[in-house]
């Protein structure tokens, strides 16, 4: 079939990374052929150790220490302990046979029990001084960040597979020069390494698809400001005051669910929609950036998101829209519950595994997130900053749970040729998971009502 | 169990698993399952209870490396590996 001129045209520019001339062209040039995978390593190693440097900074000021002439020695001192913490593990990942067998079987448990200790240790303060308290409460303020990123070195040594690495393998993944959320974008060796361009020519496929990514990034940034002007009249947005007030006017959601605007149900639903979008536009810019660095290095990986709008079932969407979130919840939740419980009943193996990643996993990451309150033992605070949170995740985990076993009875009825991929019907599979995202998504907006205010406003977007 | 029989045995697995909307009808043993679209997340799953149940590999201590199921090649020898192990 003859493709169309100006299709084949879009298709050669959003393609541009599979040009086979380009890439050539890139891997004769002397940059690609000087950053081999070892020099590459190298460089992140280097930029790894600024952005422990930095990182362990910037928590210090985040956490709004007051001990002014402890600034910059809380850090000082909480950085050796830090790294001191990061080479033990990497040596029980190198060394995992050797450990005893409870360690061997749960290791993940036994990093978060350590963290637990040190975080109950904090608040019963049995520390000499004030000093000592700010840089254990600034250790354990690092923890969040590390753990997940210890964790895929630990499963590296719990596959087997840590025992020939060198922990400089380990520490560029560990500390980031690309930094991101407490989930490790890429996520550990196993991954990194299976997806680490070893020639000049995969070395220029990965820069280009890398550059693909960062550009990607400025038109969803510039989507995102033309959202906020045109839609919202969002004063940050720099079109705002070209439209001189010509916006449509559309509230945010967090304003509805805070009770500040009363909008008609249509413009209600229609925020809850564009939320969803937003969200998706806002998550693939900052993923992509992560993402687009990696592939600059040479580690060609999966995208963070992935035209999650396009997506036809629920469990599919979750996939799509934060990857690297849902692998961190498979690995560490789903699959050591999948594995281990109701071995001989398939359906409920499922649901219970399903549960224990979108539901406890999913709470459980955002409890370390909310690491101030929780170093504070703050805990009104955090029943305010997560109470939603658990109504968000006890639907999501159903959700997720109901479109799986749903995928399952209908992948047993369809036969080998497949239901139609187009059509109506696929239109309606979209509409169906952006409703359900949408409506979730209200109990993941973070405002300050408590559970009843926005339960009462929550049954209001359904008339009642 | 004969390597070719093996494979000709995961291969028939496959594709009663594999995604209705995504049939594939040349499986290459080094075709990569998720990328190409032929199975999902839910269909991994399959994959690990096939394995438990086929040749009884226990992954409670171990756990499962997702890259050790990203091929028809790379899951039997990961069979390969953990049967002679």
């Amino acid at each position: 079939m003859k493709i169309p001129p100006l299709l084949a045209l879009y298709r050669t520019v959003a393609q541009f990374h599979e040009n086979e001339t380009l890439i050539g062209w890139l891997q004769g040039s002397r940059v690609v052929v000087w950053l081999t995978p070892q020099r590459r390593k190298a460089i992140l190693c280097v930029g790894a150790v600024f952005a422990a440097v930095a990182g362990t900074l910037s928590r210090q000021t985040r956490s709004g220490d007051s001990h002014e002439a402890a600034t910059w020695l809380v850090p000082a001192a909480a950085l050796p302990i830090l790294l001191g913490i990061v080479y033990l593990l990497y040596l029980m990942a190198a060394r995992f046979s050797r450990l005893p067998a409870f360690v061997r079987a749960r290791p993940q448990i036994c990093v978060h029990a350590f963290f637990w200790v040190l975080l109950v240790s904090i608040w019963l303060n049995p520390f000499p001084s004030a000093f000592a308290a700010a840089v254990m409460a600034l250790v354990a303020g690092s923890f969040p960040y590390l753990i997940w990123r210890c964790g895929y070195m630990l499963l590296c040594g719990q596959r087997g597979k840590a025992a020939r690495t060198k922990f400089t393998d380990h520490f560029f993944y560990i500390f980031p020069v690309w930094d991101g959320t407490n989930t490790p974008p890429g996520k550990g060796h196993d991954n990194l390494s299976r997806a680490e361009a070893q020639t000049a020519a995969a070395y220029s496929r990965s820069i280009l698809a890398g550059i693909k990514l960062l550009l990607l990034v400025a038109l969803w940034k510039g989507a995102m400001q033309v959202i906020g002007a045109v839609v919202y009249g969002d004063p940050k947005s720099a079109l705002t005051g070209l439209l001189t007030g010509h916006d449509l006017g559309i509230p945010r959601l967090r304003f509805i669910v805070n009770g500040n605007v009363t909008p008609p149900l249509g413009i209600i639903w229609l925020s809850l929609y564009l939320e969803l979008i937003w969200e998706c536009l806002f998550i693939a810019a900052k993923g992509h950036v992560w993402i687009g660095m990696l592939r600059l290095f040479g580690f060609n990986v999966f995208r963070n998101t992935y035209k999650p709008l396009l997506a036809e079932s629920v469990a599919e969407f979750w996939s799509r829209y934060y990857y690297y979130f849902k692998e961190l919840m498979v690995e560490f939740f789903f699959l050591p519950t999948y594995l281990r419980v109701f071995r001989n009943r398939p359906m409920l193996r499922i649901v219970v595994a399903v549960f224990a990643a979108a539901f406890l996993g999913n709470m459980y990451y955002h409890l370390l997130q909310a690491k101030h309150p929780l170093i504070a033992a703050d805990f009104p605070h955090l029943w305010w900053l997560l109470g939603a949170r658990l109504i968000f995740c006890l639907m999501l985990a159903a959700g997720i749970a109901v479109s799986m076993l749903r995928q399952q009875r209908l992948r047993a009825r369809v036969d080998a040729l497949g239901r139609p991929r187009g059509g109506v019907r696929r239109l309606g599979r979209i509409v169906g998971v952006w409703t359900f995202f949408a409506i979730i998504n209200y109990w993941n907006v973070p405002v300050g009502v408590t559970i009843p205010q926005r339960a009462r406003s929550f049954l209001s977007i359904f008339g009642l | 169990m004969e390597p070719e029989r093996r494979k000709n045995d995961l291969i028939d697995f496959l594709r009663t698993i594999q995604r209705p909307d995504f049939p594939l009808h040349e499986i290459d043993g080094d075709l990569s399952l998720v990328e190409s679209g032929l199975i999902d997340s839910l269909a991994l799953l399959q994959i690990i209870t096939y394995l438990e149940q086929t040749y009884e590999i226990d992954f409670r201590e171990k756990g499962i490396d997702p890259g050790d199921l990203r091929s028809v090649n790379a899951i039997l020898e990961f069979v390969a590996r953990e049967t002679t192990a």
